[in-house]
């Protein structure tokens, strides 16, 4: 039933969408790509997805450089995508730009409180976060003005509200400040997803749950385990778990009370259905830094298992939330020509495989 | 005989044998003396010199797992946390000790690094994602900011001792004729002296003999008369 009249709005976007999932690069491609001796390889290799915007850079470019540019096609595409996208398909856009915003906000607060020219970070911030109200936000000189700035001309303003006051972003850690909009945050578009009458229901909310779920439980214990050991006390960190999710209420509660990482990990065998479990024995990325595909560590297992469930997104039909899951197949795929980049640069290929590669 | 032309013109007596053999044996003490403070020296600087080269051996290897931890550190948060890091960072969690070490009365400056405890400006940074990469990251960096640190304090001790050593090297020749140079002026000084002494003496004297001569004149003017008056001289027998 909800596929009678997708189309009519959202067809011409969703075709969009799956031509540009089909332009990701393959297992082939990255093969190719980890066979370079430099990044002028890299670029030639690069050159059928991502040439135009590959053109302008200087011979042999750095790294970081690279990056900007592949990041450059993503923004421009998502854009195109917006400007046609109508209805409730562009709100649920703007909510995927939201977790951006959070990011800028936070960037410009950090400006702010120890008082530098705001205006300089504009260009640091994520193109995708970008609304044209931002500008705004620099004429602010402290912390309340911000505030109420924040408030009233960004769409940030309910996470804002209720949850931190003014006093709260001068005094609270900005990391903190940052999760607890991102609880609110995937709170929200949990919520949106699932109530909108357009969605509800269909598809959309089904996939979107999934993915949503999975990045709050991932929070939750990303939180937990990068919170050990430091001045964060775990009632704090009770308050930056999101309140849904496949580990809600227990598991977070569990997590809450995990002292070390082996608490944490039990918690995780016992509750986590994903498959994420047990878990390799050390936290962070690459643990060990032994390398090859043994060595995985949890958060590889995290973004390996967002990727899955971002292509399995595309096995649904009249669903925006292919949308979500383009964007963060697509942000994966910029990871990993970076990570490569970086190898090649540093001459350390031994861990060139690194990169996850679902297609 | 070798060098015969660089002879130290010494005039052959007993006295000024006693003066060359005491000078000889001063200038023995002198020589061993800075010899044994240039060796000890040298001795150093070759160690300092092997120190280094491990020093930047290992500073290379350093860097490129400190430059690799940052690329994981990108990956793993996936974007730029640059600004916020400098931002955080208030008080600075690595320092620096700077103390003074005695080698053969040269002091050398040592750099000493230690970390503050229980300063971690950033440690919720990527509190949702990658915080453990950001933390080893800073651990890496740390470790090779620890050896950029020896490598300074090997490298001015480096510059400082073999300015020394070339100086203590340079100082057996330098100060001999440094002596030299004193002794002729001396030696000068004193013919000076005695030239003016006798100068001197040899003024006064002129100028006795030339009042007594004045005097004789002048009385030999009176008498002169007297000489031709008298013509009663007796005659010359032969």
């Amino acid at each position: 039933m909800e596929g009678l009249f997708f189309n009519v709005n959202n067809g011409y976007t969703e075709g969009i969408v799956r031509g540009y999932r089909n332009g990701l690069l393959t297992s082939a491609n990255y093969s190719n790509l980890t066979q370079c001796e430099t990044i002028d390889d890299l670029k030639l290799q690069l050159g059928p997805a991502y040439g135009d915007f590959l053109g302008s850079l200087a011979p042999n470019p750095s790294t970081s450089a690279l990056a900007a540019k592949t990041t450059d096609k993503l923004v421009s595409e998502f854009r195109y995508v917006r400007a046609n996208a109508t209805g409730s398909l562009g709100k649920f856009m703007d909510y995927v730009t939201y977790g951006y915003m959070i990011d800028n906000v936070a960037l410009l607060i950090t400006g702010t409180l120890h008082e530098r020219d705001t205006r300089e970070l504009l260009e640091r911030c994520h193109p995708l976060g970008w609304f044209e109200t931002m500008p705004v936000l620099c004429v602010a000189t402290n912390i309340e003005e911000l505030y109420n700035s924040v408030l009233i001309e960004t769409p940030l303003a309910p996470y804002f509200k209720g949850s931190l006051s003014h006093q709260d972003l001068d005094e609270l850690n900005i990391e903190i400040v940052r999760n607890t909009l991102y609880k609110n945050y995937l709170e929200d578009f949990y919520q949106f997803v699932n109530s909108h009458p357009e969605m509800a229901g269909t598809p959309t909310a089904e996939v979107m749950s999934e993915i949503l779920e999975f990045e709050a439980d991932r929070r939750a214990i990303n939180i937990t385990l990068n919170s050990l050991g430091t001045e964060l006390n775990k009632g704090d960190r009770k308050k930056l778990y999101p309140s849904f999710g496949k580990l809600y209420p227990e598991g977070t509660l569990m997590l809450s009370r995990a002292d070390d990482f082996e608490g944490s990990r039990t918690t995780r065998a016992s509750l986590m259905p994903q498959g994420l479990g047990g878990g390799p024995s050390g936290p962070g990325n690459m643990a060990g830094g032994s390398g090859g595909h043994d060595s995985r560590s949890l958060e590889d297992m995290f973004y390996e298992k967002e990727m899955q469930i971002s292509k399995n997104a595309f096995t649904r039909q009249f669903t925006f939330a292919i949308v979500y899951a383009w964007v963060k197949l697509r942000e994966q795929e910029i990871r990993n020509i970076t990570w490569i980049a970086e190898c090649i640069a540093q001459n350390q290929k031994e861990r060139i495989g690194n990169y996850i590669s679902v297609f | 005989m070798s060098g015969a032309g660089d002879r130290e013109a010494v005039f052959p007596t007993r006295q000024s044998l006693g003066l060359m053999k005491s000078k000889l044996k001063g200038a023995e003490t002198g020589h061993s003396l800075l010899k044994r403070k240039s060796e000890a020296l040298t001795k150093r600087f070759r160690e300092i010199t092997r120190r280094i080269d491990e020093a930047k051996r290992k500073m290379g290897r350093v860097m490129q797992v400190a430059a690799f931890s940052l690329a994981e550190v990108s990956y793993a948060v996936g974007g730029d946390i640059g600004y916020q890091i400098q931002e955080s960072a208030r008080q600075a969690r690595f320092r620096l000790r700077t103390k003074q070490e005695n080698v053969s009365g040269v002091l050398l400056p040592a750099f000493e690094s230690y970390q503050t405890e229980g300063n971690n400006d950033f440690g919720l940074t990527g509190l949702g994602k990658g915080g453990q990469q950001v933390q080893r990251c800073r651990e890496t960096y740390a470790r090779a900011v620890e050896t950029l640190v020896e490598l300074a304090s090997l490298q001015t001790a480096f510059v400082i001792l073999d300015e020394v050593i070339k100086v203590v090297n340079r100082r057996d020749i330098n100060s001999e004729l440094d002596e030299l140079d004193r002794e002729e002026f001396y030696r000068l000084k004193k013919v000076a002296n005695k030239k003016q002494r006798d100068t001197a003496a040899a003024d006064a004297e002129l100028k006795k003999k030339m009042q007594a001569e004045d005097k004789n004149s002048r009385s030999g003017g009176g008498a002169a008369a007297d000489i031709l008056a008298e013509n009663e001289d007796d005659d010359v027998i032969f």
